[in-house]
């Protein structure tokens, strides 16, 4: 409702300052016809990849919007028009021109309007030379997203694990190894028959490896001591890794992609994960705020419509009319229905700390002035969520700057503390901490615990109670 | 001069029985057998060989660590639409009121991703702060034998045949009745009017516990219909006559927040109060001077203290201990003139008309009782409803319409009569005894689902407003009402705004700013110009009052029937926080029982001793034809020749659904069964037993017989079990004319307070010897390092005033919801395992003492022997004990774990998830305030009938903030850390510092006379540090040398000090 309303008033501003803008630019607007000619097709590229490239596609392929390949022969409006309806599409439709009557007609009852574009009649030049002569046609829609990858789907390099092969060869050694050694021995005791001697005992393998050990026993105890020393270490190892959950992905019930969403389409992670700031969880968005953009854009780039239907599904939203349903059916509501009674979308929580434990996003957020990588890796780069992990994170310094290195595996109390004794408080930092400064300055036993904090220089979250337990449990 | 007196927490450490001997030497009495611990209550029939065995523990022991690795995967399921005020994490409140036909409170609900889970005071409305009965009413809306929906004939129906039937029955003939609590809701009365406009049918109104006694006085005197309200705050001599005004009389939250604000002594005046009582009640337990008379003398106590304001007359024969409290009553009074105040809890008119008389006499009219604005509670009319009962029984009555009341369960009569009535239809959220008997019940809304109004005065108007939407098919009464009238308008919401606004159409849904404003704050002030109310002609009917006082004579035995502090009338009977918050006075929990004093026990030959394996000897006490049997118990301060029982139990005596926690559970958690294999309520219902005079119930039985029957019952009682090392530093009292005699002093010098020194060997003094004049406060020993919390960051503390303390448990309460504390039940409590974090010791006091025992010569033994005595009729003392936070934490020290230890914010820190349970600490803490968790409360079958963890609904009034703690671990008062770290961060975020009283604990929240106060002892500006300061502030056990961060304060009693 917040967000809608949000919305709302924002478009409504839009409204204003492109008719606004439209007013002065008109006035030097470009001859009749001279539109299609003479633009520059690198500034109309850059353009058409900031504003428009969204929705439409240089090919004939419809995505939110129509494409727009022959657009010129289509267009016989004439260019103030055509200007008039980039700038502000609903004032141009109110122009009554019959070819925009039929696309108004043809699209915005499926994908609504177009939001009014800040563009000047000279940036539509531009546009325009590029739509006409795209440089690649065959690759536009990665120009978009060039500088994005999604890191799950990057092409797996050792497709075969090469220690199965170690381990089918070991076998076939075993195998091979032991037949020989059976043919050995029966020759040997053949041999033995034909000259005479009694045949070789017939001892079993394990009476015989028990003889052979016996008599190398040192070399035996040193494996025996490595194995043991080893199957110590692995199962230590183990055991310290349960409850470690770094590297978790579950599969989602729709195919989410962080990387689309923030990277290609630059959405602000508190967009959708704004209760970060406000509460102690980050929270998964509610339906309602995906449709704030879905209403528009129904045809993803990866799957199409199967995995956006999901969420229409779930809020009643009703593609064809663009509208929502309520519990009867009924279509041609502009909000969410709360008779609709949809099924919620199950996710599987990504990120489990135990029920004891008792986190804070916004005191790291807010107060703590973290960046969300710190915590959950480059998420951009990410299709649906998992929980990163600490050596991924860590090569992310160099793009976040403050970012604080660690060592423990991601979503550990260890993890944790081992932050909260790097990271750094500023007592200047608010008048919270001045406070709690005063108090330390004031008196002298207060100075003397502020003189040890301060024995390395600086002072951390461990030394004003970060590590205390009830910061965390209670 | 301090008071050397000695306290007890029960007459058994007092005469030092030999169980509380055994019991004092553990922390944790009786031994768990391991057969229990298991918690398998069918280990005894399973056979088990050592090879099944050993296969079961390897299978198990595999299957154990292969589910260790396995991660279940949880589901996160946000909203689909989202509310725009819901952030999840983030709670947010609302304002209602609570009105349930007997206490009415101005709230705020907090509510978690849209459920109520926490009541508080709404303190915008500066009246009075809700007490425990309404703080844990939050446990009802979840309680799980709530109708689902419609019932006609017991059976599941619609509302369309609701609606049909009831208009049937009321288009055919015989009298038709709404019957109803008092009802304080401007649009309901309205609804009312039409409805019985529009069919015919009367309204008549019946509370459960009448008024109609002091009604009737003041109609006679005044002609005034009315219950009076009464400035507690403005009082400075009180004098009460069974009027329980701070416990269960009247309107108790505005009564105990006001007269608290008379009670404080720094203001250098306190107001007095003197009570006369049969039975121990809360406000005679806080009384300066509390006399015992028998529930005959009521009148005639007051006709006495009428003859000494008014100089003289014959007051009729008083007993001794009634006669010794006149003179100084009526000197208090006298010296407070106008400012004076008399009030009786007597449903008798004749003696509310003296009553009144003793008021004209002192002028108290306008002062102190204001008739004006009167109580719009209470107007319950006791002779229409019996008139109601005759004719329901004749037949006479066609349709009858309940709500709001029980009165099949205070009226046998009515009980009876409900049969013949055509077509009877309850309101009712529960199948209870009224609605069972019903032919239709359309339950009600909770009132968390309700939108409502609700006058409490003339003055303003509070508004209900739904926190929640309906959990069930339920349908508000008021609606109901207009649809059976044919009203054209039915929806209770549009009705309830027409009432206020009778130009309200849908579209000013959102758009009234006046109202969303006036609902955030939850009231409206009204224009009101009061009733003048005129004194011509008052008086008339005394002289026929007094003989008829002087004529009322007793029997051998008298029986007073009061209530509990915490079940009061009886309506929350189910609530399970409620059954188990001790009772004030007698500690006991989960039953009723006769009251009785100890003479008359011994003469009986009764059990005085309750403990774990000593059950309660069973009495049966015979009223007219009518007796009851049960348990008798020793109430110091129960005048001999007396006995008490509390109304509120025995709900669900024929097994109607009132809720599972109304009825006893066996000790496998199954529900106990009589020999008819019936439900076993808990406790009994005393409602049939009330008196009656000239048509009005009596609460009070002036000739009964007790007889022993021989029987025991074991009863449920934290009385014993936490004493505090039974040291004189505990509590610190004395009286106003010593404290005001020093009240410059310093702190830790004045003689009531003086601070705790200890002997060294040493010559501290410099005198050149070492004797017994060298000695060190506390302070300068030290078992511990120092701990820096002083001047350093926070210092998180609390000051409680003994003072002002009335032991009401609204923190008790609030602390155990806020918390997720357990209910563990009766049989659990009985072998001391309660888990409440937080208790109020209650000490009886002797007004013997060793230095009137050196006056007098009897030497030490002799004066201890004597300070047994005066228990007859003791002094009382509350005291809120829950962890001290010591700074040199005893628990500490001993965990081998470092589960417990200490922040430098001064909390004393338990973390659960590393705590093994060795209970070291519990035995080393020497105010015995941690809880082991014995059980697997939120899963074992023995509490799933109470424990509001167990029960998908009622599990949804848990605090998401606080872990629900498991099998095996410590726990304890945390100062609501939780509150503290959303408080810090709100001003971090805010980048200021913690406002003083940003961070409340909920007891302090909770406290309605503010005698707990929470803050920051670091923040020099608070009002804790300023009150830590006080003179009056010591630690308890002080001279242990802990260093806790609770303060307590010197407990001043306005009393005559004859050391003054």
């Amino acid at each position: 409702m917040q967000q809608a309303i949000f919305n709302g008033t924002r478009t409504a501003r839009w409204a204003v300052q492109s008719f606004l803008a439209a007013c002065l630019l008109l006035s030097n607007a470009a001859a009749f016809g001279q539109i299609w000619e003479g633009g520059n097709v690198e500034n109309g590229q850059a353009l058409f990849n900031a504003n428009c490239a969204s929705c439409h596609k240089v090919t004939n392929e419809v995505l939110a919007a129509p494409g727009l390949a022959g657009i010129r022969d289509r267009w016989t409006s004439g260019d103030e028009l055509l200007v008039q309806w980039i700038q502000n599409p609903q004032a141009a439709a109110e122009s009554g021109d019959p070819y925009i009557k039929s696309l108004v007609d043809r699209y915005v009852g499926t994908y609504g309007w177009m939001s009014a574009q800040a563009v000047s009649a000279d940036d539509v030049k531009d546009i325009m030379a590029y739509v006409q002569n795209p440089p690649d046609v065959a690759a536009p829609a990665a120009s978009a997203g060039t500088d994005c990858i999604t890191v799950d789907e990057l092409p797996v390099q050792n497709a075969d694990n090469p220690s199965i092969w170690f381990l089918v060869l070991l076998v076939l050694f075993l195998v091979i190894a032991l037949s020989a050694a059976g043919v050995n021995r029966t020759l040997r005791s053949a041999v033995n028959v034909s000259k005479g001697e009694s045949p070789l005992p017939d001892a079993t393998y394990f009476q015989r490896a028990k003889g052979w050990m016996w008599n190398n026993l040192v070399f035996v105890s040193l494996v025996g001591l490595f194995v043991v020393a080893y199957a110590v270490v692995i199962g230590y190892q183990g055991l310290m890794g349960i409850g470690v959950m770094e590297g978790y992905k579950p599969d989602q019930p729709i195919k989410f992609i962080h990387s689309v969403h923030v990277c290609e389409n630059e959405v602000d992670c508190k967009y959708c994960h704004h209760s970060a700031y406000e509460s102690k969880h980050a929270g998964i968005p509610s339906t309602n705020v995906c449709m704030n953009c879905h209403k528009a854009v129904k045809k993803g780039r990866r799957y199409g419509e199967t995995e956006i239907g999901k969420i229409y599904a779930a809020i009643g939203f009703d593609p064809e009319s663009g509208t929502y349903m309520n519990g009867a059916g009924e279509k041609g509501f502009t909000n969410p229905q709360d008779d609709f009674g949809g099924e919620p979308i199950r996710w599987n929580k990504v990120h489990n700390l135990p029920d004891h434990v008792f986190f804070s996003h916004q005191q790291h957020v807010v107060v703590g002035g973290l960046h969300c990588q710190n915590c959950h890796g480059d998420v951009q780069t990410y299709t649906v969520g998992r929980q990163a992990r600490t050596e991924d994170i860590n090569k992310l310094v160099d793009d976040y700057p403050g970012l604080i290195q660690l060592s423990k595996p991601t979503l550990t109390m260890g993890w944790c503390i081992e932050c909260h004794n790097k990271a750094e408080v500023s007592l200047a930092s608010s008048g919270y901490y001045e406070e709690m400064h005063e108090r330390l300055r004031d008196d002298e036993r207060g100075n003397e615990e502020l003189r040890r904090y301060l024995e390395d220089d600086k002072i951390t979250v461990k030394e004003l109670g970060g590590w205390e337990c009830a910061k965390c449990h209670y | 001069m301090s008071q050397n007196k000695r306290y007890w927490s029960g007459l058994d450490e007092l005469h030092g029985t030999e169980e509380f001997k055994a019991i004092q030497g553990q922390e944790f009495p009786g031994v768990q057998s391991v057969d229990e611990f298991l918690s398998d209550d069918r280990l005894e029939s399973t056979h088990t060989g050592r090879r099944d065995f050993l296969k079961f523990m390897g299978f198990s022991l595999t299957a154990a660590t292969l589910a260790a690795c396995e991660t279940p995967v949880i589901k996160s399921i946000p909203y689909t639409n989202k509310p725009e005020e819901v952030t999840p994490g983030v709670a947010n409140y609302y304002a209602s009121t609570f009105y349930n036909g007997q206490d009415y409170g101005q709230v705020l609900v907090k509510t978690r991703e849209g459920r109520p889970i926490f009541i508080k005071s709404n303190a915008l409305t500066g009246e009075g702060k809700v007490g425990v009965r309404v703080n844990a009413s939050v446990m009802g809306l979840y309680d799980s034998a709530r109708l689902n929906g419609p019932r006609k004939g017991g059976q599941p129906t619609d509302w369309a045949t609701i609606d049909a039937d009831v208009q049937g029955a009321l288009a055919a003939g015989g009298r038709k009745v709404v019957l109803t609590h008092t009802v304080v809701s401007p649009s309901l009365n309205r609804a009312i009017s039409l409805f019985c406009a529009a069919t015919g049918a009367e309204h008549i109104q019946y509370d459960a516990i009448s008024y109609s006694g002091m009604r009737k006085a003041n109609l006679a005197d005044y002609g005034r219909d009315v219950v009076p309200t009464y400035a507690l705050d403005q009082t400075e001599a009180i004098v009460t006559i069974g009027a329980d005004f701070l416990g269960t009389w009247g309107d108790v939250a505005v009564q105990t927040t006001a007269w608290s604000k008379g009670r404080q002594p720094e203001n250098g005046k306190m107001s007095s109060l003197h009570a006369f009582e049969s039975v121990m009640t809360l406000t005679g337990s806080n009384a300066d001077r509390r006399n015992m008379i028998k529930p005959s003398e009521a009148g005639r106590v007051a006709l006495a203290l009428l003859n000494g304001l008014t100089g003289g007359g014959n007051s009729g024969d008083l007993s001794e201990s009634a006669a010794a409290g006149i003179a100084p009553a009526v000197a208090a009074l006298k010296a407070a003139g106008s400012k004076g105040l008399v009030v009786a809890g007597s449903n008798d008119p004749n003696v509310q008309l003296i009553v009144n008389a003793c008021n004209r006499a002192l002028g108290a009219y306008g002062t102190t009782v204001d008739l004006e604005n009167a109580w719009v509670l209470g107007r319950g009319n006791d002779e229409a409803f019996a008139a109601l009962v005759a004719d329901m029984a004749a037949g006479k009555v066609g349709t009858l319409l309940i709500h709001g009341v029980n009165p099949a369960y205070t009226s046998t009569a009515f009980a009876t009569a409900l049969g013949k009535v055509k077509a009877s239809i309850s309101t009712s959220l529960f199948a209870d005894e009224t609605a069972s008997r019903c032919t239709h019940i359309a339950p009600d809304h909770h009132w968390l689902e309700s939108w409502g109004d609700a006058q409490r005065t003339t003055k303003r108007v509070d508004w209900v407003q739904p926190t929640i939407s309906p959990l069930f098919d339920s349908r508000a009464a008021g609606s109901s009402l207009l649809t059976w009238a044919g009203n054209p308008e039915t929806d209770w919401y549009t009705f309830l705004r027409q009432t206020w606004n009778p130009n309200y159409t849908a579209d000013q849904l959102y758009t009234d700013a006046a109202w969303n404003s006036s609902l955030h704050d939850g009231f409206m002030a009204l224009e009101s110009e009061g009733f003048p109310v005129s004194f011509e002609g008052a008086g008339s009917g005394l002289a026929a009052a007094k003989q008829a006082v002087m004529a009322t004579k007793g029997g051998a035995f008298e029986l007073a029937f009061y209530q509990k502090n915490t079940i009061g009338q009886g309506d929350q009977t189910a609530n399970p926080m409620l059954q188990e918050t001790p009772d004030p006075l007698t500690k006991i929990t989960w039953d009723n029982y006769v009251t009785m004093a100890k003479s008359d026990m011994d003469a009986m030959g009764l059990n005085t001793y309750i403990g774990q394996e000593k059950p309660a000897s069973v009495v049966r006490v015979t009223v007219g034809g009518q007796s009851v049997e049960m348990p008798a118990v020793l109430l110091p301060g129960q005048k001999p020749g007396t006995m008490g029982i509390a109304l509120g139990y025995g709900r669900g005596a024929n097994g109607e659904e009132v809720g599972r926690a109304a009825f006893q559970m066996a000790e496998n958690g199954d529900f106990l069964r009589d020999a008819n294999s019936a439900l076993v309520p808990v406790g009994t219902n005393a409602f049939p037993l009330l008196g009656s005079a000239s048509g009005l119930p009596q609460y009070e039985q002036l000739n009964v017989t007790v007889e022993a029957t021989g029987a025991t019952y074991a009863l449920a009682s934290t009385q014993v079990h936490s004493t505090d090392m039974g040291r004189d530093s505990i509590v610190k009292e004395t009286t106003f004319g010593s404290y005001f005699a020093e009240r410059k002093a310093a702190k830790g010098s004045a003689s009531w307070n003086k601070l705790i020194r200890i002997g060294v060997h040493e010559d501290v003094n410099g005198d050149g010897v070492i004797n017994a004049q060298d000695s060190k406060p506390t302070a300068a020993f030290d078992l511990w390092h120092e701990h820096p919390v002083e001047e350093v960051g926070h210092r998180w503390g609390m000051t409680i005033d003994l003072t002002t303390c009335t032991g009401c448990s609204a923190c008790v309460t609030a602390c155990h919801i806020e918390n997720n504390v357990p209910v563990v039940g009766k049989d659990e409590v009985r072998r001391h395992r309660d888990m409440h974090w937080m208790r109020i010791d209650r000490f009886f006091a002797s007004d013997y003492s060793l230095e009137r025992g050196e006056e007098e010569g009897v030497g030490a033994i002799g004066s201890y022997r004597r300070m047994e005595d005066p228990a007859e009729n003791p002094q009382t003392v509350h005291m809120p004990m829950m962890c001290q936070h010591c700074n040199h934490a005893p628990c500490e020290t001993v965990c081998p774990v470092a589960a417990t230890t200490h922040s430098n914010e001064g909390l004393n820190q338990m973390t659960y998830n590393r705590c093994i349970g060795t209970r070291y600490c519990a035995n080393n803490c020497p105010y015995k305030v941690r809880r082991f968790n014995w059980f697997n409360y939120p899963g074992y079958k023995k509490f799933m009938n109470f424990n509001p963890s167990q029960d998908n609904l009622t599990r949804m009034v848990l605090n998401p903030d606080v872990t629900v703690r498991s099998r095996g671990v410590m726990e304890k008062c945390s100062m609501c850390v939780q509150r503290i770290q959303e408080g810090k961060l709100n001003a971090k975020k805010a980048g200021t510092k913690v406002p003083d009283g940003a961070v409340v604990t909920a007891c302090a929240e909770a406290c309605p006379t503010n005698a707990i106060q929470f803050g920051d002892l670091n923040d020099k500006q608070s009002h804790v540090a300023a009150v830590s300061e006080n003179n009056r502030a010591y630690h308890a056990l002080e001279e242990i040398g802990v260093q806790p961060n609770i303060f307590y304060m010197t407990k001043v009693r306005n009393t005559e000090s004859t050391e003054a």
